[in-house]
């Protein structure tokens, strides 16, 4: 006997015949004899009877056919099938809708979603096609009620639900070590330990392609100076050996001679074992140069996840002090400030400074000359950003200066922001653990709901109340994707579940991951903190105290909610200042079509990003940084601090030193500068000016003006969507 | 040294990467004679613009930013009277001072109590704004005429050009 139906956007109701009844009654009206209510009620109660205590729509509407076939009625079971398919038809219509904008190859926000990413090339299309197609799937079939509701309600953004299926992870900090120590299998060709910079360097791209194809963020390696240092020494050794088999002279007594530094220079004056030494010096320096060059480059060219996208890369690196360690830094450095190609700036990997006091910060510290290289990369090249181990939050008890494995115990952190290291369940590290999945709150929606209370403090509880409403959904929901997430098998991530993830080396590719998933964070995000205190009271954080006082016991609020959802669900759950790139303006769009046009909230496409101060607003960094530092200890999960600097940068690295300061002396976790250069693709010629259209030196007109989008480098915005189109045009400068 | 003085002030920018190394607070005093044919801010001309500002308050806005100061215009240095107060509370509080000028720094030197001015300043950027040598890959200047000079280590004599590790 049927009780309930199961519908087909997955909700439960209880069951009615009265439905199928009509449905009968609408196909024999279209029929020459008619209607029959005896049958109509006859096989209604057959099928209500007989049925299952649950079924499908579908499942019921197959009864009834079957029914209609065998009754004298063949005419009417005609009918009804006829109209069942048109009904499928039509639900299927938005599909077809999606596929020929996808189709005609046009530019719009459902194309647009992800600036990095080429959805005209076939792979890309392809790429779409799935993309648009999982997600009704994921709405139908895998959300709760409660999960989907506040989906479409506006209230919930569940980033990179077309993956949802795949139950792939995030992210993830790759341990190179292990890759380079025991050699890996991927795709068809097994690869070897590396023995010099040249492999290990191509090993390191393809560690990070091939996990790129396993998960649906971004991949990055966390101690790269650290990670390929050995390679250096083992380079050196190799051109030793060249030159024994040159002289036939054994130098087996340096090959392990101290280097004070991997520097060029000439040989002349030169004589014996000083003079063997300082040759292989040079030759080495050339090859780890040429092997940064390399690296940037695939990491720029290769084209991996469905063939239309390069990785999401980023590297962390800095604090190595070793003489190998500085060499691989300062070619590293140089190859990024000479450009690719002709000289055009690398958009990846995104390349994080990690700024350490005593290491690399003070005068007196010995990567201190590093340190200021990367300033003046950064001025040209926009990379490396910086990630502040000094940072309160970011201390490691077991940081030994003197430890060679040190770097085990700094925080290191993707390019986009995100930040894993606290661990319930294991070591506090970033390396071999990332997000498992994330999702973010429209807390402006919720504090527009809560405008029209008069009084203040009852408006502000309100909204505490609501978001707590909203925090339990997202925390419910992330354990629902994580419970999903977790029945992987192993051999579904092949790399990525044999070495890269920790633990993951003691499971058997027929196992689930469900062993070693916990690892990994769940993050909940915010986005529009600038919109939602102007909702709740008139004023944004940057011009108001009083704005900043409320915006901070919100975010401490969130923070202390999900440290009890951690206790009560046992995961990692994070606070993340979310970055969302094809969210900015969804949000928006929803909350201005419910509530109209809002000044100062929804009056603009898009909402600002997490906690930042609106990009439109004018103040000086020292004032940007010290209303949005204290952000930061309180989203673990992932923040960044932007600047963006006035002025040809270049000319000027020690503005980029004076912003890490202002990070230093404001307890910020990362940051980075943004600042304007155009490229002349003519003649190569750059420099900083505003809005320039004609190169000074060729008269060329095609500028490529560098832009940054939730942390990424693009050259062109022709694959921004509106609202990161409409937020870039309000970015002003902070001076 | 009196901190009663005022001065006549266009703007201050508190954090600009454009007028000296690092980030600055630059100081737009009001008022300009050199009329320089492709001045990019005639507005700042008149002697009367902007609006008065006590030393006091200057000096607030400066330690509130905590950056190194930038004095620019207009030309600065036709407040000399009330600029040599600022430079003074400015130098013995520890901050590095640039200075802008449409004066060449020979012109400068016969101008009457400029020495005590000097003293307090780091680097004079001199000369007018001439368009023909307009060059955007200058660093910290507009155009080929004009001169970092590192004041402490500048006399009529010899004149030592500003240089850093960048």
């Amino acid at each position: 006997m049927i009780q309930t139906v199961l519908k087909r956007d997955g909700r439960v109701v209880g069951y009615n015949e009265e439905k199928i009844k009509a449905a009968i009654r609408k196909a024999m009206l279209q029929t020459p004899l008619g209607e029959d209510e005896t049958l109509i009620q006859k096989i209604t109660d057959r099928i209500g009877v007989t049925g299952r205590e649950q079924m499908t729509v579908e499942e019921i509407q197959d009864r009834v056919e079957v029914e209609l076939m065998k009754s004298p009625r063949k005419e009417v079971a005609k009918r009804y099938i006829a109209y069942r398919d048109q009904r499928s038809i039509a639900r299927r219509a938005k599909t077809r809708d999606i596929f020929l904008e996808i189709i005609e190859a046009k530019n719009n926000d459902i194309t647009r979603e992800n600036a990095n990413m080429n959805t005209d090339s076939p792979a890309g299309m392809m790429m779409k096609f799935a993309s648009e197609t999982t997600k009704p799937f994921v709405d139908d079939y895998l959300l709760t009620a409660e999960a989907r509701d506040a989906v479409r309600h506006g209230y919930l953004h569940i980033h990179d639900k077309d993956y949802y299926p795949t139950k792939s992870l995030t992210c993830v900090q790759h341990p190179l070590d292990n890759i380079l120590r025991h050699g890996f299998i991927a795709g068809h060709g097994e690869s070897r330990p590396a023995k010099r910079i040249e492999t290990a360097s191509v090993i390191a791209c393809i560690s990070l392609e091939t996990a790129q194809n396993e998960m649906h963020g971004g991949q990055a390696i966390p101690a790269f100076d650290f990670y390929l240092a050995p390679f250096v020494r083992s380079s050196f050794i190799e051109e030793l050996k060249k030159m024994e088999e040159v002289t036939g002279e054994d130098l087996s007594d340096i090959y392990n001679q101290e280097i004070k530094d991997y520097e060029k220079k000439t040989l002349d004056g030169l004589k014996g074992r000083q003079r063997a030494i300082q040759h292989a010096v040079n030759c080495t320096v050339s090859r780890v140069h040429q092997s940064m060059e390399a690296f940037i480059h695939n990491m720029n060219t290769i084209h991996s996840r469905g063939g239309n996208q390069v990785v999401f890369s980023s590297i962390n690196y800095g604090t190595d002090t070793s003489a190998e360690g500085r060499c691989v830094i300062r070619e590293l450095l140089k190859s990024t400030y000479e450009g690719v190609g002709n000289g055009a700036t690398a958009i990846f990997p995104i390349q994080i400074w990690k700024k350490k006091k005593g290491v690399n910060y003070m005068p007196e510290d010995p990567n201190y000359d590093l340190y200021r290289l990367a300033c003046k990369v950064t001025a040209r090249r926009f990379f490396p950003n910086f990630v502040n181990l000094d940072a309160t939050f970011n201390h490691h008890e077991l940081w030994k200066a003197d430890d060679p494995q040190r770097f085990r115990h700094e925080v290191a952190t993707m390019g986009c922001r995100t930040r894993v290291f606290e661990n319930r369940y294991g070591d506090k590290t970033s390396i071999g653990r990332g997000n498992i999945s994330f999702s973010t709150i429209n807390i402006v929606r919720i504090a527009i709901e809560c405008m029209s209370i008069v009084d203040k403090d009852e408006r502000i509880e309100r909204f505490f109340s609501k978001l707590d409403e909203v925090l339990e959904i997202t925390a419910r929901q992330l354990c629902d994707r994580y419970n999903f997430q977790k029945t992987a098998l192993v051999k579904q991530f092949p790399l990525l579940m044999s070495r890269l993830w920790t633990g993951a080396e003691k499971l058997s590719p027929d196992a689930t991951i469900e062993q070693v998933i916990n690892q990994g964070t769940l993050g909940i995000g915010f986005i529009g903190l600038a919109e939602c205190l102007v909702a709740l009271v008139g004023k944004h954080h940057g011009e108001s105290d009083e704005a900043q006082q409320l915006g901070l016991r919100i975010v401490s609020h969130m923070r202390s909610r999900v440290n009890e959802f951690s206790e009560r669900y046992q995961h990692n759950f994070s606070v993340l200042a979310t970055p969302a790139e094809g969210l900015s303006g969804k949000f928006t769009a929803k909350d201005r079509k419910t509530f109209g046009e809002i000044p100062g909230i929804t009056d603009k496409i898009y909402y600002t990003n997490s906690n930042h101060v609106p990009v439109y607003y004018k103040c000086s960094p020292r004032h940007k940084a010290k209303i949005e530092g204290p952000y930061h200890e309180l989203t673990r999960g992932g923040h960044i601090f932007y600047v963006e600097i006035d002025g040809d940068a270049t000319h000027n690295p020690q503005a980029i030193a004076d912003i890490v300061d202002l990070m230093d002396s404001n307890n910020i976790g990362y940051c980075s500068v943004n600042h304007n250069r155009n490229r002349c693709m003519k003649c190569g010629y750059e420099d900083a000016s505003e809005k320039l259209t004609e190169c000074p030196k060729c008269g060329g007109h095609e500028i490529d003006k560098l832009q940054r989008i939730t942390g990424y480098l693009v050259g062109t915005t022709d694959r921004w969507n509106s609202a990161k189109l409409a937020e870039l045009s309000d970015r002003v400068v902070h001076k | 040294m009196t901190s009663s003085a005022t001065l006549r002030i266009l703007d201050i920018v508190p954090g600009t990467s454009v007028d000296g190394p690092g980030l600055r607070t630059s100081i737009y005093f009001a008022g300009c004679s050199h009329c320089c044919a492709g001045c990019h801010n005639p507005q700042s001309w008149d002697m009367n613009g902007g609006e008065e500002m006590a030393i006091d308050e200057i000096i607030a806005i400066v330690e509130e930013n905590g950056f190194n100061v930038t004095f620019s215009g207009g030309d600065p240095i036709y407040q000399l009277n009330a600029l040599i107060p600022l430079a003074y509370e400015l130098h013995k509080r520890g901050y590095n001072i640039w200075c802008y000028t449409g004066f060449s720094f020979e012109e400068l030197l016969d101008i009457d109590g400029i020495d005590t001015f000097l003293n307090l300043i780091n680097v004079i950027v001199d000369g007018p704004f001439v368009s023909d040598l307009r060059d955007t890959s200058l660093r910290f200047r507009g155009s080929a005429n004009q001169r970092l000079i590192d004041v402490t280590h500048s006399d009529r004599k010899h004149i030592t050009i500003w240089h850093d590790d960048d």
